[in-house]
């Protein structure tokens, strides 16, 4: 295929036909999803190798990974070189470099960042490689033909090794849509995804589909905004489509959130964006990235839209039809708040990123007070999906309010973190089971962080079903149309049920949390960081936070009384119900769900003066069990500042003058014999007394 | 006392008193009895105060103080005089100087009008001391790639972000003469710069070290020990936690924490120029910085 210049419709169905010719089919065509294809791979390379490029590989040395690699093909190259064909231009071009018979792909993030760098050999693959292993994959691998079992994924539990990645139970219950192509394309090469299906649904657009078709597919099709608020892509569309507007604008928020998929397939969502922007009428698009220090980010948007440029894609005359889509990136300065559509909307204006009062909504009056849509990375990449499979396919994944499938980040306390794509009728139970591979060694469950900054941790009880009695889903209102959906096994990763809890999807963020978290102390440092993240425009927002954060300060350092939880509570809600914006409405969910579901521990340590977590310094002792105590040493000889002493096989006793409660004698002992207690009365300090008579005088 | 402070006098007994009655405070003292000796001393040192008379051969008082002005506003200047008429010290006040001494003084007198006169200099001096920085400044503000940026974009609208950013690119940070250029370049008002640069956490008014050390005190982070590496670094580097921005005396290293640098998963995470490091051990923190000169 020679592609220098513009595509057109011809083209494109000329790509699909011969990918379609190459690819091997491996389930029914009618399930797109399943389909799996080599990527774009030389048919003479008899192995292929992509190595994962994604930052979290990079910061553990792929790119290292991948220089020994050809280094060490360069090495046997010559027993290799025999058999392998001519190299051509177009295929040096791309970045797979082929040494021998061998193709080398840096490919875009697999997610499974905790265990990089990563890297499949043909089916199989590999986990946490080090420079020295290189030479045995080669050496054992493609040489001798025997996969390397110490490198692949080993299953703890039957401790077994598995090749290949569907079997990983980290990849197995995730469903990739957007993702799909992750891992096995390089982003930076278009050609690439063309191969994959890409521009087909743009295509399909250009070549008849008019504006009402589109926004009657996409509003079929159930799509929400991924961005947080969960508002349905359709209904926006349509509204911005009626508008009567000489200049109309499309924005993708490309901020840290979806940044998977630039790194991943930064086409497809040019794709949707343009197909939105067909179907609304907007003639400019701009790609909003905050932080302006995300280089690579940058770099490879600003490399795609070049691309796509090239190609015809967007532009003026799109695949040679009258269409017209100038698409720009826009780099914003930093800040949490510009995440808020309307503040964004300031920044890419140029001034301070102040959020504006909703309505007029941006698809009515947004950009330079034009109709615009403001939407999520995530959400205009399902668009090309949903053009080319249908808004029924769509819907064969998720529930009736939240169908298809969503990104999170997976991290905290459980032994696979990364990035996941799943399916929005997934439990949550069955995302920290089954992808996050249960909880670490000694860690029991405490909450579930569900949201980044803004969001709310929801309990063991509401995660697990209803295991003590208690329902899971005794907060879902009796009057919730979908509640014939509900399942026993407690809440799903959609938009009513986390709403239901009390949490937002926000940012998508997952952190598991265990026993060692006090949940006072992590609500006010959400409280912290809510209050130098605010823009400082409403009232609320700004003093609000602020005065949660010393409200909790003043529970976490022990002189809070009874009355301020009272306060704390109220004002958490005044907050959410008056703030101006998103951030202002959501960032009191982290107190407001922790008053709700561990306000025994609010009561703890109001009360009687005990942080049960052993995490608030003031109300905390450690000290040794007598009676479980064994006297092996080893707490002694781990603690920083010497303050566990007695005698071997005799009980240890910690010298409270000395202790820093660094919590290393908790983590070490293997007995269980430290305990986390209050303060007793004479352990208490003078610099402890002092703060707790004044405050309380005043 | 801590400063740099030039006496000029045609009495060299006056010097040599002054001298005397200063001599435990610690400051860095010289002394002239030529007012044109001192003004090529002022050109070349980095004077904090200035003390001179007013009556003197060559150049008179007054003089030396426009001429120095001229050259450093910043310096602060206390005047001598044995004809404290009203008149006398209406002008030197007009002229912008700190505070006077009547001749004759006694050894406390001088000594508490130093002591205002150093710390009104000191606070109104730029955070850059060294002149060889104020002068890079100003080249780089008059260089053609700075004014071709604001060229560029004078007529876009919606540029101002871009335009900030490229000139912190450029010139490393964004103070006050910097905002005014751009303001009068873009012509727009110097608030509206100003409101920019102050919102958004990239832009800084303060000079960067050679090497800019981030540390991330996201959620993550921040419970695996950002704290304790910030105090490690700012100890090891031995930088005061002050206004004038966390670097070190020899420019070299310059710290800022960020809220999030979205590598949670490698937590904790500190970003050293463009070089993320994560899984740093607080106790090691201070090894990430060997191999930044």
């Amino acid at each position: 295929m020679a592609l220098t210049k513009a595509l057109t419709l011809e083209d494109l169905s000329n790509i699909k036909e011969a990918s379609l010719k190459k690819s091997r089919v491996k389930e029914t065509p009618s399930d797109p999803e399943n389909t799996e294809r080599d990527s774009a791979v030389r048919e003479d390379a008899q192995h292929t190798i992509h190595i994962c490029g994604g930052p979290g590989c990079r910061a553990r040395g792929s790119l290292k990974i991948k220089e020994a690699l050809e280094r060490e093909l360069e090495g046997t190259a010559t027993s290799l070189r025999e058999v392998a064909g001519p190299q051509t231009e177009a295929e040096s071009r791309a970045q797979a470099s082929s040494i021998g018979d061998v193709s080398i792909t840096l490919s875009g993030c697999n997610g499974f960042c905790n265990q990089g760098p990563v890297m499949t050999v043909d089916d199989v693959f590999y986990q946490s490689l080090k420079t020295g292993d290189v030479a045995t994959v080669v050496g054992e691998h493609l040489v001798k033909g025997q996969p390397v079992e110490r490198l692949m994924y080993k299953n703890e539990m039957e401790k077994t090794y598995i090749p290949g990645k569907p079997d990983i139970p980290f990849f197995a219950l995730q469903k990739p849509r957007v993702l799909a192509r992750r891992g096995l394309i390089d982003p930076d090469e278009i050609k690439e995804y063309l191969d994959f299906d890409g521009y087909q649904a743009l295509a399909e657009v250009v070549a008849g589909k008019s504006a009402e078709d589109i926004i009657s597919e996409i509003k079929a099709s159930g799509l929400r905004g991924r961005g947080g608020g969960g508002f349905p892509a359709g209904i926006k569309w349509e509204i911005c489509a009626r508008e009567e507007a000489r200049q109309k604008y499309i924005i993708c928020n490309a901020g840290p959130v979806s940044r998977s998929i630039v790194e991943n397939d930064p086409h497809s969502i040019i794709e949707g964006m343009a197909i939105c922007a067909i179907a609304t009428g907007a003639t400019k698009g701009y790609i909003f990235v905050r932080e302006p220090d995300s280089l690579l980010l940058i770099k490879r948007i600003r490399h795609t839209i070049e691309e796509a440029g090239s190609f015809g894609l967007i532009g003026n005359g799109i695949l040679g039809k009258g269409y017209r889509f100038d698409l720009e990136i826009s780099i914003g300065a930093g800040t949490f708040i510009c995440g808020e559509e309307t503040a964004m909307l300031s920044s890419i204006e140029g001034r301070r990123g102040f959020p504006s009062p909703k309505p007029p909504y941006p698809a009515v009056r947004g950009l330079w007070k034009k109709p615009t849509i403001v939407d999520n990375a995530e959400t205009f990449a399902n668009v090309p999906l949903i053009i080319l499979n249908g808004a029924e396919w769509f819907r064969s994944v998720g529930t009736s309010k939240s169908p298809g499938t969503k990104i999170f980040t997976l991290t905290g306390e459980i032994n696979t973190s990364g990035l996941i794509e799943v399916p929005m009728d997934i439990t949550f139970k069955s995302v920290i089971d089954g992808i996050g591979g249960g909880m670490k060694k000694k860690k029991t469950f405490k909450a579930l962080h569900i949201g980044g900054p803004t969001g709310g941790f929801i309990p063991g009880n509401m995660i697990w079903g209803p295991t003590d009695g208690t329902p899971a889903q005794a907060d879902r209102p009796a009057t919730q149309p979908d509640s014939t959906e509900t399942q026993p096994d407690g809440i799903r990763a959609t938009y009513e049920d986390i709403t239901c809890a009390g949490a937002t999807m926000g940012s998508g963020n997952l952190i598991v949390m265990d026993s060692n978290a006090c949940m006072v102390n992590t609500a006010m440092f959400s409280m912290e960081s809510a209050s130098g993240e605010s823009c400082g425009k409403c009232v609320p927002c700004r003093i609000g936070m602020k005065l949660m954060y010393e409200k909790l300060r003043k529970i976490t350092e022990g002189y809070a009384t009874a009355s301020d939880l009272e306060v704390l509570e109220e004002m958490a809600g005044e907050v959410k119900r008056t703030s101006l914006c998103g951030f202002g409405q959501t960032a009191p969910l982290a107190v407001l769900t922790t008053l709700k579901y561990f306000r025994a521990e609010y009561e703890a340590h109001v009360n009687n003066k005990w942080c049960p977590a052993g995490k608030c310094k003031a109300l905390s002792t450690f000290y040794i069990d007598e009676k479980v105590c064994t006297g092996c040493t080893s707490c002694a000889r781990k603690c920083p500042q010497k303050a566990i002493t007695g005698e071997r096989k005799k009980p240890h006793a910690i010298d409270q003058s000395l202790c820093i409660q660094c919590r290393t004698c908790y983590e070490t002992c293997t007995f269980g014999s430290i305990r986390i207690g209050p303060k007793a009365k004479d352990m208490f300090t003078p610099v402890h007394q002092q703060p707790m008579a004044n405050k309380e005088d005043e | 006392m801590e400063g740099k402070v030039l006496f000029v006098d045609d009495d060299p007994i006056v010097i040599k008193s002054c001298k005397y009655a200063m001599e435990d405070s610690g400051l860095d003292l010289t002394g002239v009895t030529s007012p044109v000796e001192a003004l090529k001393l002022i050109g070349e040192n980095d004077y904090d105060v200035v003390v001179t008379d007013i009556v003197m051969p060559e150049i008179d008082g007054f003089e030396l103080i426009r001429r120095t002005k001229a050259m450093k506003p910043d310096i602060g200047i206390v005047v001598i005089t044995g004809y404290s008429s009203q008149q006398n010290i209406r002008d030197a006040i007009e002229m912008g100087i700190i505070d006077y001494l009547a001749k004759p003084f006694t050894p406390n007198m001088l000594t508490e009008v130093m002591a205002k006169a150093l710390t009104l200099a000191i606070r109104r001096k730029p955070v850059i001391k060294e002149k060889p920085l104020a002068d890079e400044l100003e080249a780089k503000m008059k260089s053609e790639d700075f004014l071709s940026v604001i060229n560029k974009y004078r007529d876009v609208p919606g540029s101002l972000i871009t335009v900030l950013e490229e000139a912190q690119a450029l010139i490393g940070y964004l103070p006050p003469s910097v905002q005014k250029l751009i303001a009068k370049g873009m012509r727009i008002p110097v608030s509206e710069v100003y409101s920019v640069v102050s919102f958004y956490p990239y832009f800084t008014m303060k000079i960067r070290g050679r090497h800019n050390v981030k540390v991330c005190i996201g959620a993550a982070c921040h419970t695996k020990g950002a704290p304790e590496i910030i105090s490690n670094l700012k100890e090891g580097l031995k930088i005061a936690d002050d206004t004038d921005g966390m670097i070190t005396k020899d420019m070299r290293f310059s710290l800022e924490t960020v809220r999030c640098l979205g590598a949670c998963g490698f937590a904790p995470v500190v970003e050293i120029d463009h070089d993320t490091h994560g899984g740093v051990d607080p106790a090691k923190s201070m090894d990430l910085l060997k191999d930044y000169e």
